[in-house]
């Protein structure tokens, strides 16, 4: 089947980043497709490309990443919600005047039509809330 | 059927009111997170009527301590079990 997740809730504060990567990763296992990952409200804080966890606790950040890299799923960050919370890629960096940027690949800043997208074209939307 | 997900307590939020008030004769509810709370003996009774269709997932249940502590009411399920409920619904609701 083809599943989206939908996560609003902020890593570290909630455990909902840890429950839908765990779902995520047990989805794939079960030899389903992911066709996407939306991160919205306080979710979009688990594109941080600062983020620096004790070694000793999951890397979330990092774990998002594997994901894409294991099995190339699309990472979509709401951009409204990221450029609010000082989420910004290099080119939004730059069109608002900011020095560094905190969003890198393989997240990707998108439209909300993204999501509706992901609901359209998928079985399955799981959503994991703050 | 749905499959209803709920992360919060009964004993620390009401949205769980919200949840039943949602739920169809034929849908089931998945406790996971502090909602696991929801499948102990002393609070399993605001889900009354749900019997059969009653979930916990039991990584959030070991995670708190909680494994082996369920009402028989509930059925643990894994994170697998988790997908396959997913699997068998038309659609997911999460209450939060």
């Amino acid at each position: 089947m083809r599943y989206a997740i939908l996560l609003l809730g902020a890593p570290y504060s909630r455990q909902a980043s840890h429950s839908a990567l765990r779902f995520a990763r047990a989805l794939v296992a079960r030899g389903h497709g992911l066709e996407g990952v939306f991160f919205y409200h306080d979710g979009v804080h688990n594109a941080a490309r600062l983020a620096a966890p004790p070694q000793d606790e999951p890397h979330l950040v990092d774990g998002w990443k594997a994901l894409n890299r294991e099995q190339g799923v699309p990472l979509q960050v709401c951009i409204a919600a990221a450029l609010r919370r000082g989420l910004l890629d290099e080119r939004e960096a730059a069109r608002h005047g900011k020095q560094g940027h905190s969003v890198e690949p393989p997240f990707e800043l998108t439209g909300l039509g993204q999501l509706v997208d992901l609901g359209l074209r998928c079985d399955r939307l799981v959503t994991f809330g703050p | 059927m749905l499959l209803h997900i709920l992360n919060r307590s009964p004993a620390t939020s009401l949205v769980y009111r919200q949840a039943l008030t949602a739920i169809g004769p034929e849908d089931r509810l998945l406790l996971i997170e502090d909602g696991v709370q929801g499948a102990m003996p002393q609070l399993v009774r605001h889900f009354e009527g749900l019997e059969g269709r009653l979930f916990a997932l039991r990584e959030d249940l070991a995670s708190r301590g909680l494994e082996g502590h369920c009402d028989p009411a509930v059925q643990v399920v894994d994170v697998d079990g988790f997908v396959l409920l997913t699997e068998e619904a038309d659609r997911t609701v999460s209450w939060y």
